[in-house]
């Protein structure tokens, strides 16, 4: 097994639950992600993050970033602690929204000058232009660009005035084998931008998305002794996977060897009992 | 090709478009020509009552007077409509908004007599019925635009942590921007439309309104016919300067629509 330790978190939830007019959509959940860290790396980490359709993955991500305020209970992020607030958290929307009326290059600015002085908000723009294969792009509008570009245009727009988190929707959706790839490629890259890097990926691809991550959550209701299912859902504590302790993690391949797919398979099992 | 014209969401090439436009336009002049209806004037009297208007009636001058007046208070109203939706923002401001909007209903008559009362010059009249008329429609079309902002664009500026006045900014004024000069572009038309009946209530500064009414009021039908023509010739160059001008500054706004 792969040697690692965990040390200072990087997100925590403490107690969420989220009600819509009286109608409980989220309950009592609570989790951490704390940073791993491995000998002689400097990774960040990767979270799969799965649930049935409308079962509140985006209620949750929206609380997670900040966007809406929990019923109860409080997301914590950065190191020391502290709650948090929209922007904190990239999050990346399904159809990779971006400023239509701004190109490549402002869209860029305007969030790195969030955070940085202009001459480094620049640089930092450049830096991420090359990183990200989109230089040659820099003039164009965002309906100018491709699906792939747009998505990495996205990503880049995130990560250069968030934290180090950031949050996922989707981002194998509809897209084909090369694309997949390709998506793969920048998971990895940003998080190997910086050890505290962690990437939430919300998705219906089991396979692609558990061999990218480090960790799992499953969002579903739970059921009480009698086998009812219990009012909103839940990551239960048996419906967070750490992949690094099963063995699963950070292995090329993974995909062929018997216990990813006995894991697959039970995942999918989970997600139809919920 | 020819068979593209009439095949649905067809591109058909420019020059067999341009082609089509033409001989429309043809047809429409000959039947015109060969086969003029009883009531209406024949294309000569309606050419040589533009010749006599233009030349005896001062028709440009006339032309020129309503354009300013109606470019004037296009001016005022756009700046005043923009104002009122934008405020929307603020919940204190939504029922000025709405009450502003529902104000398309009053009757231009009544609301004429009601500003004679309270101003003291005609050309002022003139101009706050118009500002009034065009800010109601203006503020129905714009609230519209704002209204189509979604969760996810406004989702999109907070996680860049934008302040809720600063997501605003980004999203909805500067986002629609485009759409905003589209809204003016579709009413500028509401203002030909009352610009012609308030000259005739205020005749002192004249305008092509008062001349029109003057066409009508001695059955000059074919002077009547060619000052419609150069309404709607002005409408249409008015609407090549907004588009004109939506590509100029906006020109990411084509690259939105369906192609």
């Amino acid at each position: 097994m792969t040697d690692f330790s965990y040390k200072e978190p990087i997100l925590t939830l403490r107690d969420i639950s989220m009600q819509f007019g009286g109608e409980v959509i989220l309950r009592d959940i609570s989790l951490d992600v704390l940073n791993v860290v491995r000998p002689g790396l400097s990774q960040g980490q990767v979270v799969g993050f799965y649930g049935r359709s409308g079962i509140g993955k985006s209620v949750l991500c929206r609380i997670i970033a900040g966007l809406l305020p929990p019923t109860t209970g409080t997301v914590l992020v950065a190191d020391p602690a502290r709650p948090v607030c929209p922007g904190d958290v990239g999050f990346v929307q399904q159809r990779y929204p971006l400023f239509d009326h701004r190109t490549l290059l402002d869209n860029l600015l305007v969030a790195a000058g969030r955070k940085h002085a202009p001459a480094e908000a620049k640089a930092r723009v450049e830096d991420f232009l090359t990183r990200f294969d989109l230089a040659q792009h820099r003039r164009k509008y965002p309906a100018q660009l491709s699906g792939g570009q747009r998505q990495r245009a996205a990503i880049a727009q995130q990560l250069l005035c968030s934290e180090h988190l950031i949050i996922l929707d989707e981002p194998f959706s509809g897209l084909d084998i090369a694309m997949i790839d390709e998506v793969k490629k920048i998971i990895l890259e940003v998080t190997a931008l910086d050890e505290l890097n962690t990437v939430v990926i919300v998705s219906h691809d089991l396979a692609t998305t558990t061999a990218l991550s480090d960790t799992l959550w499953l969002l579903g209701p739970e059921r009480d002794a009698a086998g009812q299912c219990l009012a909103g859902a839940t990551i239960s504590k048996q419906h967070q996977y750490n992949l690094a302790q099963m063995g699963l993690a950070w292995q090329p391949g993974i995909q062929a060897r018997p216990e990813f797919v006995q894991l697959i398979e039970h995942l999918k099992d989970e997600i139809r009992k919920t | 090709m020819i068979k593209d014209l009439f095949v649905p969401n067809a591109k058909p090439r420019p020059s067999v478009f341009l082609t089509m436009v033409a001989c429309q336009v043809l047809f429409l002049l000959l039947l015109w020509l060969f086969y003029p209806l009883q009531l209406f004037p024949s294309l000569g009297e309606v050419v040589a009552s533009f010749k006599e208007l233009v030349t005896t009636q001062g028709l440009i001058q006339e032309l020129w007077a309503s354009l300013t007046t109606a470019l004037g208070a296009l001016g005022i109203a756009t700046v005043l409509a923009l104002l009122i939706s934008y405020l929307t923002a603020l919940p204190f401001f939504r029922p000025i908004a709405y009450a502003a909007s529902k104000m398309r209903y009053l009757t231009l008559t009544g609301l004429t007599f009601f500003m004679a009362l309270m101003l003291s010059s005609g050309h002022q009249v003139k101009l706050s019925v118009l500002v009034f008329g065009a800010t109601v429609y203006l503020v129905t079309g714009m609230t519209s635009v704002i209204l189509t902002t979604t969760q996810e664009e406004m989702d999109h500026a907070r996680t860049l942590g934008m302040s809720e006045w600063r997501s605003f900014y980004e999203v909805v004024v500067l986002g629609k921007l485009d759409e905003m000069l589209e809204v003016v572009r579709q009413n500028f038309a509401i203002i030909w439309t009352m610009i012609t009946l308030v000259e005739t209530l205020y005749q002192s500064e004249g305008g092509i309104g008062l001349l029109l009414y003057k066409q009508n009021r001695y059955l000059h039908l074919a002077g009547v016919v060619a000052i419609q023509i150069v309404i709607l010739a002005t409408g249409a160059l008015q609407d090549y300067l907004f588009a004109f001008l939506r590509r100029m500054f906006f020109p990411y706004s084509e690259l939105r629509a369906a192609k």
